[in-house]
C-alpha cells in the first residue's frame, strides 16, 4: 500500500462520513423523505457487504490450493452463528479458530 | 459524572478494544502502515466503512471509489442525531465533535442517561469511547507489526466480519434482494475481468441499487 494514496482515501472517506453525519443539522431534511435516498440505503450496503465478503473469500481461496472448502464452509458457519446468537466476535472467533485449525492439519 | 462516566463506557470498551484490534491488525497485515491505522480510527472512526477499507485499499481502488462507499456504507448515519444535539445550545466545536463522534453504541448508551447529559457531557463520553477504539487500534497494530505476516489463516477474521456485517444489514434491512444480486454480479465480473472484479461489481450494484429505488411502488422484495 502507498502511505499518500492510503492517506488521501482516508482523508477522502473522512471528509464524507463527516458531512454525513452533519446533514441532518444543515436541514437537509428532505433526505428522509427522499425514496431514491432511501431505497439506494437499503439496497447498497448489504450489496457491499455480501461483495466484500466473496472477494476475501475468494483471496483466502486463491492463496493456497484446496483452501476453499476450509474458507467456505468457515463463512458458512460465522454467518449461522451470527444470524442464530448475534454475538459478532463469538462468531469471528470461532469461524476463524475453525479455518485456522483446518488449514494447519491440512 | 468523572468517574461513573469512565464506568459507563465499560460496556462499550468491551466490544471497542477487540474490535479495533481486528481492524489495527488487518490493516497492518494487509500492508498499511501502523500509522495509517490510527489516523483511520482517528479521523474517520466507522466501524463497518473501517473495516471495508481494507480491501479496498488493497486493491488499489480509486479514491472517488473508496468515498462512494464511504457515502453509502454510512448513509443512515444521515438519519439520527438530529433530536440529541439540536434543541441544546452547545459550544460550537462540542457540537462539531458530537456531530463526527456519535455513533450506534454512544447514541443508544446516550439515550438511555437520566437525566439526560449536557452536550458536554456527551461529548466527554464519546470522546472515551473513540479513546477505547484508537486504543484498539493501536494495540492491533502493534500486534500485527510483532506477528509473522499472514499468520495463517489469521486473515480469514476479515472475511469473518464481512459475514457478521452482511447478516446484521439484512437484519435492519431484511432485503433479500442485495444478498443475490452481489455475490452473482461478482462472480461474473471475476469471471470477466478478474484484476478489477471488485470495481466492476460495485459499479453493478450501483446500477442495481438505483434501478430498485425507482422501481415501481407495490413492488416490494
Amino acid at each position: 500500500m502507498n502511505d499518500l494514496y492510503v492517506m488521501t482515501a482516508i482523508v477522502a472517506m473522512a471528509v464524507v462520513t463527516f458531512l454525513i453525519r452533519a446533514l441532518p443539522f444543515m436541514g437537509a431534511r428532505w433526505l428522509r423523505g427522499s425514496p431514491v435516498v432511501r431505497g439506494i440505503g437499503v439496497f447498497l450496503p448489504p450489496a457491499i457487504m455480501a461483495l466484500l465478503l466473496v472477494h476475501s473469500a475468494r483471496d483466502l481461496g486463491e492463496q493456497a490450493p484446496g483452501q476453499w472448502l476450509p474458507a467456505v464452509v468457515a463463512v458458512l458457519v460465522v454467518l449461522t452463528l451470527q444470524l442464530y446468537q448475534r454475538q459478532p466476535l463469538l462468531s469471528i472467533a470461532a469461524g476463524t479458530v475453525l479455518y485456522m485449525s483446518w488449514i494447519q492439519v491440512m | 459524572m468523572r468517574w461513573s462516566t469512565l464506568l459507563m463506557s465499560l460496556p462499550i470498551a468491551m466490544g471497542y478494544v477487540p474490535l479495533g484490534m481486528v481492524f489495527g491488525f488487518l490493516f497492518v497485515q494487509a500492508g498499511g502502515a501502523w500509522y495509517l491505522a490510527l489516523a483511520a480510527s482517528v479521523l474517520v472512526y466507522a466501524g463497518a466503512l473501517q473495516f471495508a477499507m481494507i480491501p479496498m485499499l488493497a486493491a488499489g481502488l480509486p479514491v472517488a471509489s473508496l468515498a462512494l462507499a464511504a457515502l453509502v456504507i454510512n448513509l443512515r448515519h444521515a438519519f439520527y442525531g438530529l433530536s440529541l444535539i439540536n434543541d441544546r445550545a452547545a459550544k460550537r466545536l462540542t457540537r462539531l465533535y458530537l456531530i463526527f463522534a456519535l455513533t450506534d453504541e454512544t447514541y443508544s448508551l446516550v439515550t438511555t442517561l437520566q437525566p439526560r447529559p449536557t452536550p458536554e457531557q456527551m461529548a466527554v463520553l464519546a470522546g472515551i469511547n473513540q479513546c477505547w477504539w484508537v486504543l484498539g487500534t493501536l494495540l492491533g497494530a502493534w500486534l500485527g507489526t510483532q506477528l509473522p505476516v499472514s499468520l495463517t489463516g489469521l486473515d480469514f477474521a476479515l472475511a469473518a466480519l464481512f459475514a457478521v456485517l452482511t447478516i446484521e444489514q439484512w437484519r435492519a434491512t431484511r432485503a433479500w434482494l442485495p444478498l443475490l444480486v452481489a455475490p452473482v454480479s461478482y462472480i461474473l465480473m471475476w469471471w470477466w475481468w478478474p484484476e478489477q472484479a471488485l470495481l466492476l461489481a460495485m459499479g453493478v450494484c450501483l446500477i442495481a441499487s438505483l434501478a430498485w429505488a425507482w422501481r415501481p411502488t407495490g413492488a416490494r422484495v
